[in-house]
This record gives structure tokens, sequence and C-alpha cells, in this order.
């Protein structure tokens, strides 16, 4: 049996004394475009870097594509494609040279144009990238997500930086994805978005998993109309009103 | 068979070192700095002079250049977040430390071959076609100093986690302290608080525990090296202080085992070829006391 995408189990991470994720359980099974929710500081991207292996535990374990991503990160990139947030490009090196590296490094036989093309930026390919806008090198490292038609795509907060055409572009990209039968799994605070693309959210609220489901089954648990938007959905789970997690303490 | 993983991040590091203006104004300033022509050097050196330019472009300024262009490499991509593009991709963290120490290396020996090159040019035509067999020997050993200075400006980059303090350890410790005035340190405050009391320098003692402490550093044992290739003496200073050093009735703060030990024979301990030992050593011991951390540690 295929392993599923994402499983964790009991996945801290502690700084000191603050904790910025509790013993989240996770799982994300394969085929999945999965959005990943939460206020600012709920612990999405320390989710998002312990999966990835930019950061290590403070405790439990965490399987990606069935490989430990921590004892195993060659076997697990591989297959995986990335695009981080808070990133920066290698400003004297061009759109090309950032894929190449990516295409060499995974042994794909992906062509920088080609991927470029799929994010409109093929124009650019021989610019070095410290002239891109924020919304190019968003696109760039979108395209560098894309080497080797990965198994499973982790995008952090893709939708930043991007006018209302770079926007749409991803979730293009986001369903031609998923449609290949790539699992998607990606962070975002712009809640329109993820509404638009996500088969499936979970909520992450102060370092816990508040609520998963589809987002019909989160209207439901939280008591709110069939037409109430994601964002309705959002503010229910983590206000001050929060009905799961924190009460069920 | 496949090319290592490592091999596309080493690409673009000498990429981008050779396309950059740098490491080419540093090779530029090396020619100009070594070219030295002396009366003392070509009376015992003959035409092999224009070998021992390339000591000079070695020492001093070479290292400064090296430091400067490798301390950052690591740090600094935390700093502003291009590291996740390597951390992403299917290579262990070890990985990228030998893709960032062989890219840098390469990227900054092809520059200081030129500029050896352009020395040994200048010289044949100046004063006559030297031994390339020493040419040779001489800046291999150059670029092994290059590829030690690399990994201890990446080892330190790859364990601070500001840049501030990465330039305070490169610069305040590793170059000030274990490079300029390693010397001074090394024959007063060290050599005082073992033996209780210091070396002079310009009458050193004949103990060969002085001179192993003076050979400890890539610096000195780079000049041990070259110096015994050149055939100066036993030394880490550089060949025309060593050259003077050992006239007769001359008068230099300098240490030389020839010098100190006279006609008695110096310990095993001081044989030269051991500088290589301290050059390697100096090459991974740093980079690898630092993949021990960068690959357990948070990298965002």
């Amino acid at each position: 049996m295929t392993p599923p995408a994402i499983e964790t189990d009991g996945l801290t991470k502690q700084y000191g004394d603050s904790t910025a994720l509790s013993e989240l359980d996770l799982t994300v099974e394969r085929g999945e475009v999965y959005g990943f929710l939460g206020p600012n500081g709920a612990g999405k991207s320390t989710t998002i870097n312990l999966l990835l292996n930019y950061i290590k535990p403070t405790a439990g374990t965490a399987r990606v594509l069935g490989h430990d991503p921590w004892n195993d990160v060659v076997a697990c990139h591989q297959r995986v494609g990335i695009c981080p947030d808070r990133f920066d490009t290698y400003d004297d090196l061009s759109a090309r040279r950032h894929l190449e590296l990516v295409i060499d490094t995974k042994r794909a036989d992906d062509t920088p144009r080609s991927l470029l093309e799929r994010v409109g930026l093929v124009d650019a390919i021989d610019k070095p990238a410290g002239e891109f806008s924020q919304g190019m090198e968003q696109r760039l490292a979108l395209a560098m997500s894309l080497v080797g038609d990965p198994d499973l795509l982790v995008l952090d907060e893709p939708f930043t930086g991007l006018d209302p055409h770079g926007a749409s572009l991803v979730r293009a990209v986001v369903d031609a994805e998923s449609e290949r039968g790539a699992t998607v799994f990606f962070s975002s605070h712009v809640l329109g978005q993820v509404e638009l693309v996500c088969d499936r959210v979970g909520i992450l609220h102060r370092g816990r998993l508040v609520a998963e489901g589809s987002l019909a089954e989160l209207r439901d648990r939280c008591g709110l109309s069939a037409d109430a938007t994601i964002e309705a959905v959002f503010m229910e789970l983590t206000g001050d009103s929060v009905r799961m997690g924190e009460v069920s303490e | 068979m496949a090319l290592p993983r490592w091999f596309p991040i080493a690409r673009n590091e000498a990429y981008a070192l050779l396309t950059a203006k740098g490491p080419w104004l540093l090779a530029l300033l090396l020619v100009g700095w070594a070219y030295r022509p002396e009366y003392l050097a070509w009376d015992e050196l003959g035409r092999n002079m224009t070998v021992a330019f390339v000591q000079s472009a070695g020492s001093v300024l070479l290292p400064l250049g090296v430091l400067l262009l490798s301390y950052r490499s690591i740090v600094e991509e935390r700093d502003s977040g291009s590291l996740k593009f390597l951390l992403g991709l299917p290579v262990t963290r070890t990985d990228i430390l030998v893709g960032k120490v062989l890219g840098r290396s390469a990227g900054l020996a092809v520059p200081f071959t030129v500029a050896a090159v352009v020395l040994g040019l200048l010289g044949a035509v100046r004063f006559g076609l030297f031994s390339p067999l020493l040419f040779l020997g001489v800046t291999l050993v150059t670029l092994l100093y290059v590829l030690t200075l690399v990994s201890v400006a990446t080892a330190v980059s790859a364990v601070t986690t500001s840049t501030v303090r990465a330039t305070a350890l490169v610069f305040g410790g590793f170059y000030l302290l274990l490079t300029v005035f390693w010397q001074t340190i090394a024959s007063g405050p060290v050599y005082g608080a073992l033996t209780g009391s210091a070396a002079d320098p310009y009458a050193a003692p004949a103990d060969g525990l002085l001179f192993v402490l003076l050979r400890l550093t890539p610096e000195r044992a780079y000049g041990v090296v070259t110096n015994w290739l050149l055939g100066v003496g036993n030394s880490g200073a550089g060949y025309s202080v060593v050259l003077t050093k050992l006239q007769p009735e001359s008068n230099v703060n300098a240490f030389v085992v020839d010098a100190a030990f006279g006609q008695t024979t110096a310990p095993a301990s001081l044989h030269e070829a051991l500088g290589l030992v301290v050059l390697v050593a100096w090459c991974v011991v740093p980079l690898a006391l630092a993949r021990y951390r960068f690959e357990r540690g948070d990298l965002a």
C-alpha cells in the first residue's frame, strides 16, 4: 500500500519555553489538495519547516512519502517540490541557472524553458534574479518546485506578493499538478484563494490543529450556513469564541 | 555514472565567483604585491626567485582576500532565505557544505593560478627560466592553502547565526590572531605561559616546542612547506626574512630553525613535511566540527 503523502504523529517543536507546534497529528492522503490555514504565528511555517528538514523536531515523528524527513532527506526531497516562504533568490544568477541547479541536483530531464513557460516567466530566462520583482521571484520559486514532476508539492504561502493574474496562475498550476496525480500541500492566509483550490483544509491555531475537513464539513461543525465563506469559518475557529481544540483541553 | 549531488551546488558557487569582480581584483593585487625582485633572493635562489614570488602571493594578502570572499557563504544565505532552496534539494546538509567548499575553492583557485602564471611570465622574461617543477609544487601547495582557508571560513559561516559574529570570528580570531600576529602570540604569551619566559625573536632558544607552536597555524605551515620546497631554510616566515636571518651577523626578528639550532640537529617534529599535515588538519577538522552542528541544527 502506498503510504500517505504526509503523516505526522505527535509532532512538536519548542523553542525554549515557548511551544511553536504542539503534538500535531496530520495525515495528507495521496492526490489531495490540502490547504493548511491559520493566523500568523499559528505554527504553519513551523510544520512546513519540520517536514522539509529546515528545522528538527523536539518530539514526535513524521513521514513524507513514506520517508523519514530528517534522516532520509535525499530520498524524500527527490520526490518533493518545494516553494518556500520568505526566501530570497540568488541576485547574480539567471532564472535559467536557478532551474538548472534544481534540475541537475534532482537528475531530472526538464528544461528551464519549459518550466518557465508554465509560470509565464520565459521572457526573463536569462535575466539575473536580482532584477526580479517579488511576483517574478515567486513565479521562479514555483517553477523550481515543479522540477522532476514531484509526487508532493509543498507550497508555503504561494500567493504572497502575487497580483490576481499571478494568483490565478498558481491555482492553474495546482490544478494541473493535482490532475497529474501529485499531492499538493500548501499553507496560506489568503483565504479566498484556498477556497478555490482545496479539497480539504486543516486549521491551525496557537500551535494546535483545531479543525480539519472539507469546507462543507467545517461549515457544519461551526453551525454556519452553507453559503458561509471560508473566512467566516476561519474566524469562528480561530477567534475568541473557539469551540474546538482549546475548549476540549 | 551520475555526478555527485553536491556538484551542481559547487558549480554555481564557482560560477558566481568567476563572474564577479572580487576574485579577479584580488588576482591583480596579488601580482603587484608579490613581484619584488631583490638582491639577496637573486643571490640565493637565482632564477627560482620568481617561484618565491608565488609564496609572497600566497601570504598575508591572499588569506585576507580568500576569507573575505568566503566567510559569508552560508550565514548570508541563512539570513536572506536563499538557503531554503539548497536545503530543499535532494542533498544532505553535508553535501551543501562540500559543494560550498569545493565550488568556492575552485572559483578562487582559477584567479590565483592566473596570478601565479602572470608572475611566472614576468619573472621568466626578466630573470630567465626557473624550475617549472618547483613552480608547480609551490603553486599546488598554495592551492591547498586556498582550500584550507575556504574550508575554515565556510565552517565558521555554517555555525554562526549572524554575519557580524562570523566577521568577528573570521577576521578578529582567525585572521588577526592566527595569521597576522601569530608569531608574536605564539612566541610571547603562549610560549611564556608554557615555559615561564617568552622567546626572544632575535635570539630564539633551540627549543622544539617553540617552533612547533609557531607552525601550528595554516599561514605558518604554508610558509614552512613552501620554504622547504624553495630550499631557503626551515621556518614559517616569509622566504625573504628567512634568507636575511640566515646571513652571517644578521639581526632580524624571525624564528628560523637553522639559526636557532645551529650545528645541532633539530627534532623530527620540526620536519618541514609536517606542515602539509597541519594544512590538511585545518582543512578537515574545523569543517568536520561545523558539519556536526550544521547537520543537527535548526536552519530556518
